[in-house]
């Protein structure tokens, strides 16, 4: 935690009586400081330490939802995951659906930023349109796409004249989620890479302009490499958001599987685990499986990163 | 930090936070202050799972009640259908904060540990308020027995039904003279009736609606005709598994087929019943449909889903009372609980209007309701039901619809062959049976739940 000491550049006068002075400012510092996160600290802990810990000693038990005293059984849940076929199904559909929305919402966000940011009039109103469906709940977001999916009264067949079963065939069923997820989340992204946009120097495109490069090389040399940082960012954030898909998927299946169980995702399996099938031990080590993975796709990230920036110097 | 010196703002913000957990307070409170509000003696909190015309009826019959009882003060609950409902019971009832009674499907109760989350059932006392074994179909209180003791009271059945428009068949033959469908007892039988009945149909519309795509609704029509054609699921000690694939790869062919020959649509899968009010000829449904049919004013009939294997039997579950857990169960309370409940399944004539069967069989000779059209003409289906096996992890939305239900729709739908799907289900229930209740540990072997 840096203190108030550390960061503010004393004038040079002041310096020398500051050295002395630190100690004691660092020590109060974090007496105030640590009031002021206190309460932070202690919801943290009560609702996301403690569940942790829990969910780890329940991982090794067959504890079930009526709460009584459960029996250690080491890493049979464990065991048993490993080899379910069904938990392995939804941990494909989770990753077929990141790798699905990544890349298009990351390729979608950069283009309405583009469109945004290079059109002169009314620039509140696309900014507006492309941000709002992000503030819509998910609930609303599914039942939205679900009404417009709909077979034989929604209005994506209608508009394009196609027969599409969206909703009840397993080619079709993520691939509406998809889309959903497309609509609802990408002004988000779309968001960053406008504020990264109007963060590029416009001298920058002068200069290159006075060289005589076109709209196209301007792009490749200047707009995508100053957007590097902020494309990381984003395809990050999308990942681990991505694989933790559930809300909208079990809306537009009504909390069902989806056709053929096609649409199960990695939470809503967890989820039937403990709270349909009761097994909370079970649930717990598949969660920490989860876990494991989202955090080891986090640090490939993180290593990767370094690694390229180690590369670029 | 000493004692914060208190200051206007502080004072404020805390009166703020008094007020928030007062209301908390008071929303905790609630039920009491109703009771206190109410000059009844007797509390009965009662969860329920039934919302739409279901909940208009049992508030009636509710409502009914507390007239005739001013004594006890009814305090009922509506809980969403489905998987959370028996959730929030379970939870209940383990943390000692269970209603004092409840509804369960009655498929769900060999798995809800009956004895440990489920009180049993004081039959001296149900026989006080006039209910007894001699009034119910034997087999469906039968299935309500768990080692010796009652564990559900049934209030009904509700079955699959073949609904079918008389306006619209009238000028194909299939309606007799009785103005009801002619019976049908062969599969050729059948096919050769929906392929009169598509003579009949608007274009647009498909010629029976019967929800290929939803893994509950195939999942219960495979065990009606499977118990048509006399299969079994396990041995009498739950050891083994039975399951015929054979006589389950012909009801999934057949099931399959009315895809394959044109007569159901998959994109139309879960909008049968909008179609038949539309002007499809057929289509399956639960008998819940039969107030949206009745309400939309369409002539029409309704037969238990035909014995197209040739012996009549029909998919049931029963919506039955049950007594969650309580520690310190008895008394006033306890009384007023199987008071209301014998009441309601006594007067089940309005329960009758929502299209289910009540269970209490003085009802079902009345003539109120053998004047109930088209109830009267399904009514046989309390005499043939066709039950998921009684092992704990069967039931409405229990885990064997959610493992096997999928694999059905796969075959129905055209993506996996029938023998394939019919191996996969054995080896489903296969694994099933070899799991243990994570409520209690135990196999279905050594649940006892044996009536």
């Amino acid at each position: 935690m840096t203190t108030s000491a550390e960061t503010v550049i004393a004038p040079p006068r002041a310096q020398a009586a500051a050295a002395g002075a630190a100690t004691v400012g660092r020590k109060q510092g974090f007496q105030h400081g640590g009031w002021f996160v206190a309460p932070f600290l202690a919801l943290f802990a009560l609702f996301v330490i403690w569940p942790l810990l829990r969910g780890i000693y329940l991982s090794f038990t067959d504890a079930n939802i009526s709460g009584d005293s459960a029996g250690f059984i080491g890493f049979d849940n464990y065991r048993e995951a490993l080899h379910d076929p069904l938990m392995w199904d939804s941990l494909g559909h989770s990753a077929f659906f990141t790798l699905l929305v990544v890349p298009c919402i990351t390729v979608l966000a950069f283009l309405l930023a583009m469109l945004a940011h290079h059109i002169e009039r009314g620039t509140w109103l696309w900014r507006l349109c492309f941000f709002l469906p992000f503030l819509l709940p998910s609930t609303v977001a599914g039942n939205l796409w679900q009404w417009l999916f709909n077979p034989g009264t929604g209005m994506v067949n209608h508009v394009f004249g196609i027969d599409t079963p969206w909703l009840t065939d397993k080619s079709y069923a993520m691939l509406a989620v998809v889309i959903t997820t497309l609509w609802w989340t990408v002004g988000f992204s779309f968001l960053l890479y406008l504020a990264a946009l109007q963060g590029i120097p416009g001298h920058l495109y002068e200069a290159a302009k006075l060289d005589g490069a076109n709209a196209w090389h301007r792009m490749v040399h200047i707009t995508l490499p100053m957007l590097r940082n902020i494309t990381g960012l984003v395809i990050a954030l999308q990942i681990l958001a991505s694989l933790q898909v559930f809300d909208q998927a079990v809306v537009m299946q009504d909390f069902g599987p989806g056709p053929e169980e096609s649409t199960r995702t990695f939470v809503q399996f967890t989820l039937e685990q403990g709270f349909t099938s009761y097994r909370v031990g079970y649930a717990s080590a598949i969660s920490i499986i989860f876990f494991v993975i989202i955090a080891a796709v986090a640090l490939a990230r993180m290593w990767l990163l370094r690694n390229r920036e180690e590369g670029a110097r | 930090m000493g004692r914060p010196g208190l200051n206007r703002r502080q004072l404020l913000a805390g009166i703020g936070g008094l007020t928030v957990a007062g209301s908390f307070g008071f929303a905790a409170l609630g039920t009491g202050a109703d009771a206190l509000a109410s000059s009844a003696s007797t509390r009965v909190r009662y969860w329920n799972l039934f919302s739409g015309g279901d909940g208009y009826n049992m508030i009636a019959m509710l409502d009914a009640f507390r007239k005739e009882h001013p004594g006890i003060d009814v305090k009922d609950s509506t809980l969403q259908w489905g998987s959370p409902f028996y959730t929030k019971l379970a939870m209940a009832a383990a943390g000692n904060r269970a209603p004092d009674l409840g509804v369960m499907h009655l498929g769900r109760v060999t798995g809800f540990s009956p004895g440990r989350l489920l009180d049993p059932w004081d039959v001296g006392l149900l026989a006080k308020y006039g209910v007894k074994e001699a009034d119910f179909n034997p087999a469906l209180w039968k299935r309500a027995v768990i080692d010796g003791k009652l564990y559900a009271l049934p209030l009904d059945i509700h079955v699959q039904l073949c609904f079918y428009r008389k306006d619209v068949l009238k000028k194909t033959g299939l309606i007799g003279d009785d103005g009801r469908l002619v019976p049908v007892t062969s599969t050729d039988g059948w096919f050769d009736m929906l392929k009169e009945a598509k003579k009949a149909t608007r274009k647009g519309l498909q010629t029976i609606g019967l929800w290929v795509n939803d893994q509950n609704f195939q999942w219960w029509f495979f065990v009606a005709f499977y118990t048509q054609l006399g299969g079994t699921w396990f041995n009498a000690d739950n050891t083994e598994v039975t399951f015929d694939t054979d006589k389950a790869t012909q009801v999934l062919e057949f099931l399959r087929q009315h895809v394959a020959d044109g007569y159901a649509n998959p994109g139309m899968g879960s909008v049968g019943a909008e179609q038949f009010v539309n002007g499809t000829p057929f289509t399956w449904e639960g008998n819940w449909s039969v107030p949206v049919f009745s309400g939309a004013k369409l002539e029409y009939g309704a037969t238990p889903l035909p014995p197209v294997f040739g012996k009549q039997a029909t998919h049931a579950e029963s919506h039955s009372f049950v007594l969650p857990h309580q520690a310190g169960r008895g008394g006033a309370t306890n009384e007023g609980a199987h008071q209301l409940a014998a009441y309601v399944v006594k007067h089940a004539r309005q329960w009758a209007a929502g299209g289910h069967i009540p269970a209490y069989t003085p009802t079902l000779s009345t003539a109120a309701y053998k004047k109930l059209s088209p109830q009267n003409e399904y009514v046989s289906a309390m005499d043939h039901q066709a039950n998921e096996p009684k092992v704990w992890f069967a039931g409405s939305t229990g885990i064997l619809a959610q493992r096997v239900g999928p694999i059905v729709v796969s075959s129905t739908l055209g993506s996996a062959r029938p023998q394939a799907v019919a191996r996969r289900m054995k080896g489903a229930l296969t694994q099933l049976l070899a799991m243990k209740n994570p409520m209690d540990g135990k196999t279905a072997a050594q649940g006892g739940a044996a009536a």
